[in-house]
């Protein structure tokens, strides 16, 4: 089977077999001792090349290269195959024995991009969530109602997308709220039948008048433009089909947060062309007063994913959690993952499931989720399986920077350091910094007369 | 630096009385550019020094002050950074005309005086107020040769910065504002220049006369209360100063600037878990002046202790100390806790000149105070012993060559 897919790539593995024997000769990049995106700011100079060798590639098309390389350059891939040659000068990771993966991308977080507002003017892209993130595979993740990379160090390129979803309701339990939403609605197809019958008859008499957009519900409308996706969050199998009955009388894709009956409706989720955000360790008993299935079910991506259905997974929690919840916060969308695929989901599902299908839920599946030519350089080498708990990342990039190593890091270089490299520093500290000793404390004489000026200042500061 | 061929007798002899002329002879003199002379002899006159140099032979004749043997002499310090007996609430919006400089009056004279005897020769006070607060101004804490208390009127122009949108908007709209009075003033230009062609192409040549007299010369608009300074800083009339307490901000920071050039330095406040050190090398590297307290820090979720200060000297920044607390006890204590630095790793003579020179230079003040030099104001502070070790006090203070603190002790 890899066979049949390899082939697929044949030709674009032929080209560069030319230069085989040059990558002998490719400089070993200076390991970055910090790890904190120190490096000198290369692309002034000339592109910023960056040459990962050697290891197995899942580049999520289907297709899994073994001991292949990925070529980046100036933050976009440039090609993936076997025997890439390298520039002068480029960056080279050497990775053999290791995986790449696309980076994950999450659906939903917390926390991670440190500040509140528009991204571009309050990430902080040193705060440790966003580190605890890189370290956990993920790239780029959904902020409010932005979508940002998780571009460590560095403010260019962090945001990707403003306005993604529009949250609506639509629920068996809620009459009103149903009959509101059909209003909008049918009021904003309306308008758009109008609109196009403007578009058509306004090519023979100029002085046509635009349809008015007043009463009509932007919202509502830019899902039926496809210039946003409408956002569900229902569980109850009733709900489902509701949503999915409307989704298809309107003709647009829904995207469902929950969907925990969904196996029960999947066929009808699948004919919608739904999106499921499923979160794979739910679990709820069902509602024993009903004659007829309810409840959780382990198999539900599994069950969703056969029936068509796009499915992505998000753990309970979406922020960083050191306590209370941890082990279902944002960090563990692989392992998230894995239980779905204990309920049967196929693996290349399940790694989509954090990688292809946010990707394209968030129309961003021509720069993200897969490992191909001209895509976004964003990727996670991992020691192993992603779905395996054992797995750590071992470095990221993002925009064709390595971001992350695990060895230069405090949080996981002490756990199974990789063998080959140097053991992580025991302080990140400069030298010479440790002797630092404790300032001998005031003396009573000496700790500032009472009744002189005040000590203001550093409080205007903040 | 090395004068020791020169005869003090060939000086010259202002019309001063000989009376203004006096000599220090001190076993230690830590000049503010970098050295340490040892048999150190400073003339000064008219508040003026007009000769530093080791083992010079001192002219009959001239009062000569013999310091104890172990004592230190370092020029008169400057604190860039303070607010010392200035109290008051600012505001946190765009308010790039207020000057720190009208704070100074006779109620605030006193206490601003009174750092002299921690040594504290000059000093910057700055405006109070997030946002952009304000400008601000350079004085002596002491006498000065010319008599003038201010020394600049206008220095650097404060910024806090921050990763939020407002702080970044309120420095993009002081630009904007500049920008604005610009395009106001080159429409009134091009509308007066309009005038003036029509009124040339008047033919009767009395009523030509009549309307050129009328236009008269080109009067430009009265400048612009916010856009001003902003219109100095890109002159590089004034300086910029972001005040940052995060990493991250340093990139807002440098965001909200775009293209703009500006001479700028930075205020970096030392909080416990501080995250500068992730933008060390970038701020080293342009090599900035950076004003933070002698701080020891925690790297962030560790206990594992930071020499920020150390951390940026070494990164190739221009270190400008301030006491850790903007108070008397900070003041007092200000020797000592630089002094736990150098203990830990900051290099000594970046210690001093963070303390002396660099804060005179960022304040554009270098050629008047900082360093003991020739041609210097004769600011200087003694020691009873090494700056930087426990015990050490302050003896006594010079200010503009007369003794402001401690002459009993002399």
């Amino acid at each position: 089977m890899i066979k049949l897919k390899l082939s697929a790539l044949a030709p674009l593995t032929l080209l560069f077999a030319a230069a085989p024997a040059a990558l002998a000769l490719a400089p070993v990049p200076q390991d970055d001792d910090s790890g904190d995106v120190e490096e000198a700011e290369a692309e002034e100079d000339g592109d910023r090349w960056i040459l990962l060798q050697g290891g197995d590639v899942y580049t999520g098309t289907g297709a899994l290269l073994r001991d292949a390389d990925v070529l980046c350059k100036n933050g976009k891939i440039t090609e993936v195959g076997y025997d890439l040659h390298a520039p002068e000068g480029a960056e080279l990771l050497e990775i053999s024995g290791y995986r790449v993966y696309p980076g994950l991308v999450a659906l939903e977080s917390r926390g991670l991009f440190g500040g509140s507002g528009s991204l571009d003017d309050s990430v902080d892209p040193f705060n440790e969530s966003m580190t605890y993130a890189i370290a956990s595979g993920i790239t780029t993740a959904v902020n409010g109602a932005e979508v940002g990379k998780l571009n460590r160090g560095r403010l260019e390129g962090v945001l990707l997308k403003r306005g993604t979803f529009v949250g609506l309701s639509y629920s068996v339990s809620n009459p009103s709220g149903r009959v509101s939403l059909r209003e909008k609605l049918d009021g904003a197809a309306a308008y758009l039948r109008e609109y196009r019958k403007w578009q058509v008859q306004v090519r023979s008499d100029k002085e046509l008048k635009e349809p008015k957009k007043s009463g009509v519900d932007s919202n509502v409308l830019a899902v039926l433009e496809g210039r946003a996706r409408a956002l569900f969050s229902a569980d109850d199998q009733q709900d489902l089909i509701a949503i999915a009955q409307l989704a298809q009388e309107y003709g647009f894709r829904p995207v469902i947060r929950g969907c925990r009956e969904g196996w029960i409706v999947a066929d009808e989720l699948g004919r919608a062309g739904a999106f499921a955000i499923v979160e794979a360790r739910d679990r709820r008993s069902k509602n024993e007063a009903l004659v007829r299935p309810g409840g959780s079910s382990i198999e539900n991506a599994a069950i969703l994913h056969q029936h068509g259905v796009q499915v992505a997974v998000l753990p309970s929690s979406t922020g960083i959690s050191l306590g209370g919840i941890v082990g279902r916060d944002i960090m563990h969308m692989p392992t998230e993952a894995a239980f779905a695929v204990r309920g049967g989901l196929p693996e290349d599902a399940a790694v989509a499931s954090m990688t292809t299908i946010p990707a394209r839920l968030l129309g961003l599946g021509h720069r993200l989720g897969t490992i191909e030519p001209g895509k976004d350089a964003d990727l996670i080498i991992t020691d192993g399986d992603l779905l395996h708990y054992r797995t750590f990342v071992q470095w990221a990039l993002v925009g064709g920077r390595v971001v992350y190593d695990k060895e230069a890091e405090l949080y996981f270089a002490h756990i199974r350091p990789r063998p080959e490299a140097e053991l992580a520093p025991e302080s990140p500290v400069d030298p010479g910094e440790e002797e630092v000793v404790e300032p001998p404390a005031p003396e009573g004489e000496e700790a500032g007369e009472p009744g002189e000026a005040p000590a203001e200042g550093e409080g205007s500061d903040g | 630096m090395m004068l020791s061929s020169l005869i003090l007798a060939a000086a010259p002899a202002v019309s001063a009385p000989a009376g203004d002329l006096l000599a220090i002879r001190a076993r230690h003199l830590a000049t503010g550019t970098g050295e340490t002379l040892e048999h150190a002899v400073v003339l000064v006159e008219d508040g003026k020094i007009v000769t530093v140099g080791e083992d010079l032979p001192i002219e009959r004749g001239i009062p000569v002050l013999d310091l104890d043997e172990d004592a230190w002499v370092l020029p008169g310090l400057v604190n860039a950074y303070t607010r010392y007996g200035l109290g008051g609430q600012g505001f946190s919006d765009l308010r790039p005309y207020i000057q720190a400089a009208d704070e100074v009056t006779p109620a605030t004279r006193g206490s601003i005086m009174s750092m002299s005897k921690y040594g504290v020769t000059t000093a910057a006070l700055y405006p109070a107020g997030r946002g952009v607060p304000g400008q601000s101004v350079v004085v002596a804490t002491g006498p000065t040769p010319d008599g003038d208390m201010v020394l600049r009127r206008s220095a650097y122009l404060k910024a806090l910065l921050s990763n939020d949108s407002t702080s970044k908007r309120n420095l993009r709209d002081g630009f904007k504002e500049a920008d604005a009075w610009l395009d106001k003033e080159a429409k009134n230009r091009e509308k007066y220049d309009k005038a003036k062609e029509k009124a040339e192409k008047e033919k009767d040549a009395d009523k030509k006369k009549a309307e050129l007299a009328e236009l008269g010369e080109y009067r430009p608009l009265p400048p612009d209360m916010k856009g001003q300074a902003f219109l100095d800083l890109r002159a590089k009339k004034i300086e910029l100063l972001a005040s940052l307490s995060k990493a991250a901000d340093y990139l807002h920071f440098l965001d909200a600037l775009g293209k703009e050039e500006v001479n700028w330095h930075l205020r970096l406040s030392l909080s416990t878990e501080c995250d500068l050190f992730h933008v060390k090398e970038r701020i080293g590297e342009k090599g900035a002046m950076v004003i933070m307290e002698p701080e020891v820090t925690l790297h962030p979720a560790t206990m594992r202790q930071r020499n920020l200060p150390a951390e940026f000297h070494r990164a190739g920044a221009k270190l400008v100390l301030i006491p850790r607390a903007d108070s008397s006890a900070g003041m007092e204590t200000w020797l000592r806790d630089v002094g736990v630095m150098v203990a830990a790793g900051l290099d000594r003579d970046a210690a001093i000149q963070g303390m002396t020179h660099h804060p005179a230079a960022l304040l554009g003040v270098a050629d008047r105070v900082g360093t003991l030099e020739v041609g210097k104001d004769a600011n200087m502070v003694i020691l009873t012993g090494d700056p930087f070790e426990a015990g050490t006090k302050v003896l006594a203070v010079m200010a503009g060559g007369s003794v402001v603190f401690g002459e009993d002790e002399l």
